[in-house]
């Protein structure tokens, strides 16, 4: 991934909307709704739970022509925002301009899930060029760190306050992919198994679940990471000489399955394309996004490592 | 290997002695006698289950005969007519594509005669290596394997079907075995075989490493929808990655079905709705 890859914004608009309050939180956004409502344009609310009930009791009945997602479900994992919530929904109204609001920071999110977060919202700016949508990321002025609101202005081209509108000086969205493009170190209960054909691959699927009854994976996610060690392994098979690593450990209150191998990722969407569109193939790393509750990929010139964290809690 | 009251054996098989009047194996053999063996063991169980038994092998009839020789049951049979042998080289002329419609109804007209004499059903231990030697051999007989097991799994009639390593190797083998829903290696990974009452069984594990040999066994079976669906049974599958779930939808999208997959494994679904797949409905085996 490159700074200079991410085309220019057409008619995208992606404001990141600073609020500090509850009420500015509602000044700012419900009007955004009704006003799109009101224009006949499809409006989509993604935003956490507690967000959500807060803009369905400010909506009243206009709440009930709006499509309202909880993102802490939806967008536990960032990398299956754009796919499964903001273009799923964008994607089903082509020929009308279309508005959501897509809060995928919140105060909860933790350091291994923020440069995920960050790298996302760099991210849709590449996904939606050209496109004739709007998308409001909501930001928590008073809960959210300082850094992750410096990065917020670097992610969006606007700026929507509470007392004023402004487009951001800072914005660059390729430098947040590329800052957030980070190694993550396993903790020491590593296991590990290299694979080379893709005749090994039901060893390192057997391998990977071995692991998840050893770690009491319950049964629903044990198949989640059997498809993810399947599919990321597969990914590597296919797009480099050399074979994988495949290693699982344990990290507070996820299993990681964490494949490297000596490629390099090339799309910065890579996973991020949704199911619908004409792409042949790369459908591998978009299940992992769909099914991981986080991903963490750290790609350079000597090789690409994603780590996939699958939660033990539902 | 799994084994209800009234199930088929599936999965690794690693004996051809206590199985079922509907059991179908798929055994690859290295050493010469191994065939012999593994028949006489699997006719005289036939024999003691009140089957009519079938040794089908090529060489002379007399010396299949012989290979059955100095097993009672056998020996009986032998002399009874509940033992029978068969030479491939008189039934078979050299190089010999087998028409698997003509085939299953030749077996069936056997096993209804055999139940018609009073027998509970027809056996038969067969080694079918000079029936492959060919791609278009090959290619028709996996047909016809998949074919006889829906017979099979509906009506008395079990069998195991021999191929040597000298003459079949790994990648054909595997093309066969996956048709079965018993085999003595892990080589195919997944099988895809009758369930009984028109209905498909996929079992095992499939994924990239045997994509393409499900795709050639999908083509090949070629499952049927009934009434619009095309209804899977899936009580054994283990493992089904998105290109293999993908293929099954298409198949089913060409023939204008809906897929059911009837599964235990949770990951089936989560496929499915995360891509989008309308027509595979994936319900929970029983």
């Amino acid at each position: 991934m490159t700074t200079t890859d991410v085309p220019a914004p057409g008619d995208f608009v992606h404001p990141a909307v600073f609020y500090g309050s509850d009420e500015e939180y509602l000044a700012l956004l419900v009007p955004f709704i009704t006003d799109g409502l009101a224009q006949g344009h499809p409006v989509a609310a993604a935003v956490p739970g507690a967000r959500l009930r807060l803009l369905r009791g400010a909506l009243g009945a206009a709440a009930d022509e709006v499509l309202l997602l909880d993102m802490e479900v939806e967008g536990r994992n960032p990398g299956r925002i754009i796919p499964g919530v903001l273009r799923r929904f964008a994607d089903a109204h082509p020929h009308s301009h279309v508005r959501i609001v897509g809060e995928p920071i919140w105060a909860g999110r933790t350091r291994t899930e923020y440069p995920a977060c960050a790298q996302h919202e760099a991210l849709i700016n590449h996904a939606f060029a050209g496109r004739d949508v709007t998308i409001a990321c909501p930001y928590d002025t008073t809960a959210l760190a300082e850094h992750v609101l410096s990065d917020a202005l670097v992610t969006h081209p606007l700026v929507w306050g509470a007392t004023r509108r402004f487009g951001s000086d800072h914005y660059a969205p390729g430098t947040v992919v590329e800052r957030y493009n980070l190694p993550v170190t396993p903790t020491a209960d590593t296991r590990g198994l290299s694979v080379t054909t893709t005749a090994e691959v039901r060893d390192a699927r057997r391998f990977a679940t071995a692991e998840a009854h050893r770690h009491g994976l319950p049964a629903e996610r044990t198949a989640n990471l059997a498809l993810i060690t399947t599919e990321l392994v597969t990914n590597s098979l296919r797009h480099t000489d050399a074979g994988c690593r495949l290693t699982l450990w344990r990290d507070a209150d996820h299993l990681v399955c964490t494949v490297e191998d000596t490629g390099r990722l090339t799309d910065p969407l890579a996973g991020r394309h949704p199911v619908g569109s004409d792409r042949q193939g790369g459908r591998g790393l978009l299940v992992v996004n769909h099914l991981a509750d986080l991903v963490r990929t750290h790609t350079g010139p000597h090789g690409t490592t994603v780590h996939a964290f699958v939660r033990f809690a539902p | 290997m799994t084994k209800a009251a009234d199930a088929r054996r599936s999965g690794l098989v690693d004996r051809t002695f206590g199985l079922g009047e509907h059991d179908h194996v798929c055994w690859q053999y290295t050493a010469p006698g191994e065939f012999r063996e593994r028949a006489r063991d699997f006719l005289a169980d036939g024999l003691a289950r009140g089957l009519q038994v079938w040794y089908v092998a090529p060489g002379a009839a007399a010396d299949l005969v012989e290979d059955l020789h100095g097993v009672e049951e056998l020996d009986t049979g032998l002399r009874t007519g509940a033992a029978r042998v068969v030479s491939l080289d008189a039934t078979y002329p050299v190089g010999t594509v087998v028409e698997p419609v003509a085939q299953v109804r030749a077996y069936a007209e056997a096993t209804e005669a055999a139940l018609a004499a009073g027998f509970a059903g027809l056996r038969v231990a067969a080694d079918c290596t000079p029936l492959v030697r060919t791609p278009r051999q090959l290619a028709a007989f996996a047909r016809y394997e998949h074919r006889i097991d829906h017979y099979m799994a509906d009506r008395p009639f079990s069998a195991v079907c021999a191929y040597s390593t000298t003459e079949v190797d790994d990648a054909a083998y595997a093309q066969l075995a996956c048709m079965h829903p018993g085999a003595n290696s892990h080589l195919p990974g997944f099988r895809l075989h009758g369930a009984g009452r028109h209905l498909t069984a996929l079992g095992g594990e499939v994924d990239p490493g045997n994509e393409e040999l499900f795709a050639l066994a999908l083509e090949r079976s070629d499952p049927r929808p009934h009434d619009g669906l095309l209804v899977v049974d899936a009580n054994g599958l283990d493992f089904i990655d998105h290109r293999a779930l993908m293929r099954l939808s298409a198949h089913a999208t060409d023939l204008g079905a809906t897929v059911v997959l009837r599964t235990r494994w949770p990951g089936a679904a989560a496929l499915a709705h995360l891509l989008d797949l309308t027509n595979v409905r994936v319900e929970r085996a029983a």
